[in-house]
């Protein structure tokens, strides 16, 4: 139940051992820009929902990364046994850690199984050709964008890297656990075995038209353009007929120098658009799962942001949203990623929300409306994981006051974390 | 098949015409190719050069042709003279639209406003995965009637209505896409050649006799229902551009109205597919009551039209009352613009716009015309604001309370030098804003001091009788409170004002900054700047429709 204590009465490092274990716990933890939450149920079963920070957005305190604090916390906390590791879609910022620890994850005692949403299944050959595409163009822009700097747009395109020691640990499944790749429509029941337990998959989805909007637009003459630079050889529609402005005669009309100066710019690679559009595609990708234990309900939507949400909300949002307990707030708190429709179908001050979040390397991320919405809607019950007070990094909201059903971990102790029971 | 344009003197190598230079200008290539002069003797005798993809002036002809065209549809259905949005480039072309036929190579074709151009694309259809073309053949926009006719509409609709380019609501940036296919529509389909071709032998259901009525509880009917094996339905789509720009604006003709889809279709291109529905449902309800006697005259009962084999004179005549009847449907859409509000149009402004402007045209609408309108845009969900029932009179937009009259205001008339124009244009500009400032609290405006007169139009129309109607439209803008101040999404009011020849304000079309417009502009404005994929990670800013980004779907 709710607490108020500052950090006095820690929760066991073991959930077994304890006296009032909650039905369910969510922990968050602090590691940077990145999503790494930690789903306990009963005590006893286990559920890692991301693990990744963004390389630019990280956060070191005497010398130890915050992830590595956060891994080791997974390890002690759920004894070497995780029934569930989620990955909800292939940006740097969730999953990372399973690359750096790879071989760790190997080495639990066991893991029951590993989910990642469809577009990851490299048997699959929509997923496969998209994946060339997105390799060929992440690469084309970063050639473009390093010559210029252009911040905001580089971190986004570092967070689309291939990151490929995380993709192939967790698509062997870290040499132990059974693999899913999730579409929307899916339905678990028991997954890796534990009664009581279910999921309901929401996005992303699998249809044409989806898949359709997953081509970034304008790519295809990109990536042709590229290719042609390299090859040397353009395209020259009319050989033979090319003038230069000295050949034409002078009644022949020819543009003002302005107007050629703004052709030749439109001509340019607008590497930050594809960036960001790429960006986008990638969020939109997550795994949106609401996750059942007993008659509770959790969101995770991993980034889903409008596109994703689209498919699904306005069909089935409210049967899915009324009843919700826990919202893990998409994509770090961007406005995009929590429609004010579906805001408005969860319940008025019945459920407690998370956003991992902070203000590097993207200062626009969080919207402070949205931020504002959320908390209003949760009646109080919204905690940014930058309120965790770290020396030297950026900081959220100061939090003088735990809301209610909200543990936070022993500082001193590097414990940067905060739970969100639920009875 | 041949394209008439108007004879244009002097016309030179370009061809560069009142309107419009052509400036052959290929950026990736850094390269002009030699412009076509259309008044080669040798050329005139053959009516223009004949088709051929190798030759760039024939490419040239091709874009000046259909751009003529659609100019002179224009010219003729709003009854007066075309002026564009003034240019910011200062060309040496003076305010002639620079047309550029193969500027970029990229598959796409935009209609630029701060170039004051539009801009056509080409570009090699892929080896591997080469869509509808042949694969490593080089396509060119610039020959597809369909892309030229709707570039060239979204100039012409920014030269009348400059303030659609803000985009304050989401049925602005999906009106200016939508209204420019269905120009490019019906333009291909009043040409009738093409039709008697395509429906020649055709089998479908073309012809079911005309429901008598629709009724509003009842399921959809509309058209006689249409289905999308109709002929007219399959050429709607076959006279797509063939590339993809806009596909998706002609998905739902011939699909059955759901009047509930508006609800949810922000993206331009989806919203916009409504809107072209609507119309099209229009069109194909006038054409079956035109030619419900053809059928009965070629002793055809509905249960058998399914699946008749058009063929002889009554393929001929078909064709030609389908023809005439695009051509009608087109003045009238176009027509409407002038009845337009002057910013944040809704698609249920432009219904009460197209009503209003045939209603004053046309009074007696024995062949339904209007009532196939209503029907169409109700069916879609299109509902306008504040508008009680969907009949006739209260769709008419309305004069202020209070009888309204503004003596003095002149039309400039036809041999006047170009001086004596703008003066006549000067003083009344004057008078109109002095108007408005003296009627502002019946007119909506709610600040005066933050209006302006933008544009004022002389109208002479022809109706059907042999009538003639002269009117006199102007547009006076509100600029909201939001404007100028750093990151804040600017808003606009404004009045659409229809003078009859007496000065008598017959309509006064208001867009009042009242009412929460303010806020709902600003809001709407934020969240397509958060949809954007950069929004997410970057404060807001102001942005104008953006065709390039628009038509590749960024």
């Amino acid at each position: 139940m709710a607490t108020k204590k500052k950090g006095t009465t820690r929760p066991p490092t073991s959930g077994s051992t304890s006296t009032s274990v909650p039905s369910i716990r969510i922990r968050m933890y602090r590691i940077g820009f990145g999503d790494c939450f930690l789903v306990t149920l009963d005590g006893q079963h286990h559920i890692l929902v991301d693990c990744g920070v963004h390389n630019k957005g990280g956060i070191v305190v005497n010398g130890k990364s915050l992830i590595d604090l956060a891994f080791q916390n997974i390890v002690t906390t759920a004894g070497g046994k995780l029934d569930v590791v989620i990955a909800t879609h292939a940006h740097q910022d969730h999953v990372s850690g399973y690359g750096k620890f790879a071989d760790q994850f190997a080495k639990f005692n066991h893991i029951g199984e590993v989910w990642m949403p469809w577009t990851d299944d490299l048997s699959n050959a929509t997923a496969r050709s998209w994946h060339q595409k997105k390799k060929a163009l992440v690469g084309l822009v970063q050639t473009y964008l390093t010559a210029r700097a252009d911040k905001e747009a580089q971190a986004a395109i570092e967070n689309a890297g291939p990151n490929p020691a995380a993709m192939q640990a967790l698509r062997q499944g870290f040499g132990k656990a059974k693999v899913r790749y999730l579409k929307a429509g899916d339905q678990l029941d028991a997954p890796a075995g534990v009664t009581g337990f279910s999921a309901k998959i929401m996005g992303p989805p699998e249809d044409q038209d989806f898949i359709s909007k997953m081509n970034p637009p304008g790519s295809d003459h990109y990536l042709r353009m590229a290719a042609a630079q390299q090859t040397g050889k353009g395209t020259h529609p009319f050989v033979g007929w090319e003038l230069s402005p000295q050949q034409m005669d002078p009644k022949w009309p020819q543009l003002k120098q302005n107007v050629v100066k703004m052709m030749n710019e439109s001509l340019k690679f607008s590497a930050r658009a594809v960036a960001f559009s790429l960006d986008k595609l990638l969020n939109n990708t997550s795994i949106v799962a609401l996750l059942s234990w007993r008659g509770k309900h959790l969101l995770f939507p991993g980034d889903a942001e409008y596109g994703d949400w689209a498919y699904w909300y306005k069909k089935s949002g409210s049967q899915v949203l009324s009843d919700i307990c826990f919202y893990k707030v998409a994509h770090h708190g961007s406005w995009n990623a929590t429609p004010k429709g579906a805001l408005a179908e969860m319940p008025l001050g019945a459920f407690g929300a998370m956003m991992s979040t902070q203000s590097s390397p993207w200062p626009s991320i969080p919207r402070p409306a949205l931020e504002k919405a959320i908390d209003e809607r949760t009646g109080g019950a919204l905690l940014r994981s930058d309120s965790i007070p770290v020396a030297g990094a950026p900081a959220g909201p100061k939090l003088n006051q735990l809301p209610p059903a909200f543990v936070k971990g022993n500082l001193s102790k590097n414990e940067f974390w905060v739970d969100y029971n639920i009875p | 098949m041949t394209l008439q344009v108007p004879y244009e003197y002097p016309l030179t190598p370009g061809p560069v015409g009142e309107y419009v230079a052509v400036v052959d200008y290929d950026a990736p290539n850094r390269c002009y190719y030699e412009p076509v002069d259309l008044n080669d003797r040798w050329l005139l005798a053959n009516d223009g050069l004949s088709p051929a993809e190798s030759d760039p002036r024939f490419h040239q002809q091709m874009v000046y042709a259909v751009v003529s065209e659609t100019i002179s549809r224009f010219k003729f259905a709003l009854g007066r003279d075309l002026a564009w949005h003034r240019s910011r480039t200062d060309s040496t072309f003076g305010n002639r639209l620079l047309l550029i036929p193969h500027g970029i190579q990229e598959a796409n074709a935009f209609y630029d406003p701060t170039m004051h151009a539009i801009v056509f694309g080409y570009f090699t259809a892929s080896e591997t995965d080469p869509g509808s073309n042949i694969p490593g053949q080089t396509v060119f926009t610039c020959l597809a009637h369909d892309i030229i006719a709707h570039e060239t509409t979204h100039a012409l609709v920014d030269g009348i209505r400059r303030f659609f380019m803000e985009p304050t609501n989401p049925d602005v940036p999906a009106f200016h896409e939508a209204f420019a296919d269905i120009v490019a529509l019906f333009q291909h389909f009043s040409v009738q050649e093409a039709l008697v071709e395509a429906l020649r032998g055709t089998r479908g259901t073309l012809y079911r006799e005309p429901s008598p009525d629709v009724k509003p509880e009842g399921a959809p009917q509309i058209g006689a229902e249409q289905k999308r094996n109709n002929p007219l339905v399959i050429l709607a789509n076959q006279f797509g551009d063939g590339i993809g720009l806009h596909s998706g604006l002609r998905q739902c003709i011939g699909t059955t109205p759901d009047p509930k889809a508006l609800e949810h279709m922000i993206e331009p291109h989806e919203r916009g597919q409504i809107l072209v529905a609507a119309v099209f449902d229009a069109f194909f309800t006038i054409f079956l009551r035109r030619t419900a006697d053809l059928w009965r005259i070629a002793g055809i009962s509905r249960d058998d039209a399914r699946d008749v084999d058009l063929q002889g004179d009554l393929l001929y005549r078909l064709a030609a009352e389908a023809s005439k009847t695009a051509r009608q449907v087109e003045t009238l859409c176009i027509r409407a613009l002038d009845y337009c509000p002057p910013v944040d149009i809704t698609f249920g402004d432009y219904l009460r716009a197209l009503i209003t402007a045939d209603h004053d045209l046309v009074r007696d609408d024995d062949l339904g015309y209007r009532a196939a309108f209503i029907d169409a845009f109700r069916m879609r969900g299109i509902h306008p604001d504040s508008v009680t029932s969907y009949s006739e009179e209260s769709l008419l937009w309305t004069p202020p309370g209070k009888r309204t009259r503004l003596p003095g205001l002149r039309m400039p008339s036809a041999g006047i030098t170009y001086e004596e124009r703008r003066s006549v244009l000067g003083k009344n500009a004057k008078m109109l804003f002095s108007f408005a400032q003296a009627n502002a609290a019946s007119l909506g405006i709610v600040k005066k001091e933050n209006i302006f007169v933008d544009s004022f139009h002389a109208i002479n129309r022809v109706g059907p009788d042999g009538n003639i109607v002269f009117e006199m439209v102007a547009e006076v803008i509100e600029k909201g409170q939001h404007e100028d101040t750093g990151d804040d999404p600017r808003t606009y009011g404004g009045v659409t004002m229809v003078f009859d020849s007496q000065g008598n304000l017959r309509y006064a079309v208001r867009k009042s900054l009242k009412n929460d417009r303010s806020t709902n502009q600003a809001a709407f404005r934020r969240e397509l700047w958060e949809r954007t994929a950069v929004g997410p990670y970057s404060p807001y800013q102001n942005t104008t429709l953006d065709f390039r980004a628009i038509h590749r779907g960024f």
